[in-house]
């Protein structure tokens, strides 16, 4: 990916989405990527008034609840600077989902506009050339999350910005393209059905004798950690943004 | 609980969770599965490499999304053709119309044995039960549903019925009705099978088959098949009985020929099915076989209602079965778990939509992780992933009226920063008194599901 | 042209397990005959097509000690399907088309062509006079349905021996229809008129 309608690389100035499983659950994530982002030059703003970006509700098919908290993102993140998500979910909701959460609203315009200027980190760092500047020994293996694969399309730019970690092995694991099983309201839905599927990719990752697991999704990361950590696969795991804060 | 138009089986027990939770533990149904499905994501690749697939989907797309646009044309000119073709077409509204009129048809023959390929739409409408409630005798022949006749099992697979089944168990089924024993050799059980089913072409009085494709301009019929078994319903008994969904239409020979092209590639990873038979009305003067009577019944059931509305591509589905194979739920439980005739991904957004807002498969929109893989298997490009969110906001399962209510709980406490402040809060809070070295086992209230099969990392990173 | 397309047909009839060969006018009957022998089979039901005659193919295989029946045979189907009479037949059909590009040959019912012969049989044999090879589906299909004439009650589209992925997903042959294909493409047309 080379170019992302709606951002421009003058400037750079942008938001940062902290996610609300990363507040909840893991603010190291949030705080190591806004640290990336800072030593690549960029100025990150991140509103105080950011929740979360509504996703969870809209995915169970209750778009009335999602709306009012989409719409304080939508509120949070006005303005002309690109916002940075250290979640390929989240992205994935604002770029893909709010267009059809707010039509025939009145924030169907500025839902629109925001999903233009949404993007997941690793894609903002690569499309704009930004060099990781971190320092890594051994060898991790990738995940690939369902709807920063799917849905954003993006493959290619966590493993560029991968690449760009000196010293650091990429070892890439047996199916990777398939689900973790985590998927919201699946996990605890049909939680035998998403626990095999997370021990799947837990032991592929495992086999891959990688020293951790990366992926720039928080949820698949709880998901696939908890499971292994159950069913005794020994993994370590963390986000992409932590491994490049260092 | 009923629906309007059942389509789900009636018989089958335990809520989904439930199945779900027995099937994913029986490891010989895991086993047959996922061999399955990796034999169909071999020969998706190849045809991925050997033709240029996602051009050809973007043009099955178009042939599929204008056929259901202009279908009540298209229909009024298919049924002036067969009729012309001297066939008989009966428009049903619902399924239960269309076995109605099926049983009169055989009724009126004095029939006694009806001969049955494979058909989607006769196992949606229920058909068989409807004939032999009339005293008939029935008889699938495709391969996968004799096995699963014979079993008394609902098919798991659009195109493979009998996939979650390995040769050991297709070989013990046999021999129980044929009464002698039946060698596990795949080759001895086809040839086993042919021998038994023979008989049954010989002497059928009603041949029933699905309809894959309708070809609007001469009012062909499209049955496509690799057994011959569908030629045989088709062509030898007096009577041959058709049935179709109403939007299994195209209007000419050039989209024909193309979705016939796209059909096999998506569905078993081969450019070509070994046949299809192209069916234009009854044996003709001078014709030595082919039926005396054609029956086309085109059945609505619930999708007419589908146009129009932000579900109108579900319409478009050739019914190739890719999307089951490639979504990683369908291959941990199989299609049996969904008890409908449609599952995965396609029967999860389908299946609740055919039986109205009362649907007993109300939940099986949720039966997914929204991970997108049908999208990319989809050869017509339906937008599966959306799909399944819109049918989770349409139909509102009364198992998850709990779920609804913490949410609006959640929707007012995440819409200001106060709320939001104080969630974080006892998140904090939680993790703190609940952890252990890192680590929460068990979680209450509503996190009990997830610590009924993972831990919790208390801190993050996990250590 | 017709030269690779022939090679193309039989190419793509390989993949899904039939077999074919491209041979001259003169030499079709016996080609054919040898065939039929090479199978074991012990009755014809021949498509009673004018081309077909004149390539002389029944007395090849009266002389190989085959039964031949033309279409119509006037029997019933059980003896059709090989459950009365002998059980090792072969249905020849001669195909008004043929896609190469994907190996599908286009059969057409008509009173001299049954719809049943080549599934009914144990064994099927097509000729195929090489001009009416055409590289796609479509092609083929506009042959039949594109000229404006009445549809053929039935077209059956060919493209292998009968075969079933029920069993574990492991494509198996013969199972209800014939237990092989074999294509014998007849170059320069036969020296018979070309329907």
């Amino acid at each position: 990916m080379s170019h992302i309608p709606g951002i421009h690389s003058a400037g750079m100035r942008a938001f940062l989405m902290r996610t609300c499983l990363a507040d909840h659950l893991a603010p190291s994530v949030a705080r190591a990527a806004a640290e990336v982002l800072r030593r690549a030059g960029v100025q990150v703003r991140v509103p105080a008034g950011q929740t979360c970006c509504g996703q969870p509700a809209w995915s169970i098919g209750l778009p009335d609840e999602a709306r009012p908290v989409a719409r304080r993102a939508l509120r949070a993140f006005a303005g002309p600077e690109p916002v940075v998500v250290p979640s390929g979910s989240c992205a994935a909701m604002v770029r893909h989902g709010y267009p059809e959460l707010f039509r025939g609203t009145p924030d169907e315009p500025q839902a629109v506009e925001m999903a233009q200027r949404t993007v997941e980190l690793s894609q903002f760092m690569h499309s704009h050339g930004l060099e990781p500047q971190a320092v890594a020994g051994g060898s991790v293996t990738y995940h690939d999350s369902c709807h920063m694969l799917r849905i954003l399309g993006e493959r290619d730019s966590p493993r560029a910005v991968l690449a760009g970690v000196e010293g650091l092995e990429l070892r890439e694991m047996e199916a990777t393209e398939v689900c973790c099983g985590f998927g919201g309201s699946f996990s605890v839905g049909f939680p035998e059905v998403s626990g095999k599927l997370g021990e799947d990719k837990a032991r592929h990752a495992a086999a891959t004798g990688a020293d951790e697991l990366i992926a720039c999704d928080l949820s698949c990361l709880l998901h696939i950690t908890g499971r292994a950590r159950r069913t005794g696969i020994p993994l370590r795991a963390r986000h992409l943004a932590e491994l490049l804060a260092g | 609980m009923s629906a309007d138009r059942p389509v789900s089986y009636p018989d089958v027990a335990g809520t989904l969770r439930q199945r779900t939770r027995e099937a994913v533990a029986d490891a010989e149904l895991v086993g047959n599965l996922r061999a399955s499905a990796d034999a169909w994501a071999a020969g998706r690749t190849r045809m991925e490499e050997q033709h240029a697939f996602a051009a050809m989907r973007e043009r099955a797309r178009q042939i599929r999304t204008d056929a259901v646009g202009r279908l009540p044309e298209l229909l009024r000119r298919l049924e002036s053709e067969v009729r012309a073709a001297g066939g008989h077409v009966y428009f049903a509204a619902d399924g239960a119309a269309a076995c109605a009129y099926v049983v009169e048809v055989a009724l009126a023959r004095g029939a006694r044995l009806v001969a049955k390929s494979k058909s989607m739409a006769t196992e949606e409408i229920k058909l068989n039960e409807a004939l032999e409630e009339a005293g008939l005798r029935v008889v699938e022949t495709d391969l996968g549903e004799w096995i699963l006749q014979l079993a008394g099992q609902h098919p798991s697979h659009i195109i493979a019925p009998a996939v979650h089944l390995n040769r050991g168990q297709v070989a013990d089924l046999f021999a129980a009705e044929s009464g002698r024993p039946v060698p596990r050799e795949r080759e001895a059980l086809v040839a086993h099978a042919r021998g038994r089913l023979r008989e049954v072409f010989a002497s059928a009085d009603i041949g029933v088959s699905g309809v894959n494709l309708a070809v609007a301009e001469t009012g062909t019929l499209c049955v496509v098949e690799n057994e011959g078994n569908c030629r045989l319903v088709t062509a030898l008994p007096p009577v041959h009985v058709a049935v179709m969904g109403m939007e299994r239409i195209v209007a000419g020979w050039d989209e024909a020929a193309h979705l016939l092209e796209v059909l096999p590639m998506a569905a078993i990873g081969d450019d070509a099915a070994t046949y299809v038979n192209l069916i234009t009305g009854p044996r003709r003067a001078g014709e030595q076989d082919g039926p005396e009577e054609l029956h086309l019944v085109i059945l609505d059931g619930g999708r007419s209602a589908l146009r129009g509305t932000e579900f109108e591509e579900v319409l478009n589905c050739i019914r190739c079965g890719a999307c089951l194979y490639s979504c990683p739920v369908w291959r941990s439980v199989g299609g049996q778990a969904y008890a409908s005739p449609y599952s995965g991904p396609i029967g999860a957004v389908l299946t609740p939509l055919l039986e109205g807002p009362t649907s007993p498969s109300a939940e099986l929109p949720f039966l997914s992780s929204l991970c997108g893989s049908c999208d990319d298997a989809c050869p017509v490009g339906i937008p599966l992933h959306d799909l399944l969110v819109r049918a989770r906001a349409r139909v509102r399962p009364p198992q998850r009226r709990r779920e609804r209510a913490a949410f609006r709980v959640w929707s007012h406490l995440w819409r200001g920063r106060v709320g939001y402040w104080a969630s974080r809060v006892a998140a904090r809070v939680g993790l703190r008194l609940l952890g252990r070295r890192g680590w929460v086992h068990r979680l209450p209230g509503p996190g009990a599901a997830w610590t009924s099969q993972r831990d919790l990392p208390s801190r993050w990173p996990p250590t | 042209m017709a030269a690779d397309l022939a090679a193309e047909l039989i190419a793509a009839l390989e993949r899904r397990r039939g077999s074919g060969a491209a041979v001259a006018a003169e030499r079709a009957a016996a080609e054919a005959a040898a065939h039929v022998a090479g199978v074991g089979a012990e009755r014809a039901v021949l498509a009673d097509d004018a081309w077909l005659r004149g390539l002389g193919l029944a007395e090849a295989l009266s002389d190989g000690g085959v039964e031949v029946l033309w279409w119509p045979t006037g029997h019933d189907v059980r003896e059709l399907l090989g459950l009365d009479g002998p059980e090792a037949t072969v249905g020849i059909t001669v195909p008004v088309a043929a896609a190469a590009e994907r190996g599908t040959l286009v059969l057409a019912a008509g009173a001299g062509h049954g719809r049943a012969i080549d599934v009914a049989s144990m064994h099927h044999l097509a000729l195929l006079p090489a001009e009416r090879l055409v590289r796609s589906l479509a092609a083929a299909l506009d042959t039949v349905y594109g000229r404006g004439g009445v549809a053929p009650s039935a077209v059956s589209l060919v493209s292998g021996p009968s075969r079933t992925s029920d069993i574990e997903k492991i494509s198996t042959l013969g199972a209800h229809g014939a237990l092989d294909l074999h294509v014998i493409v007849v170059e320069r047309g036969g020296g018979s008129e070309d329907p």
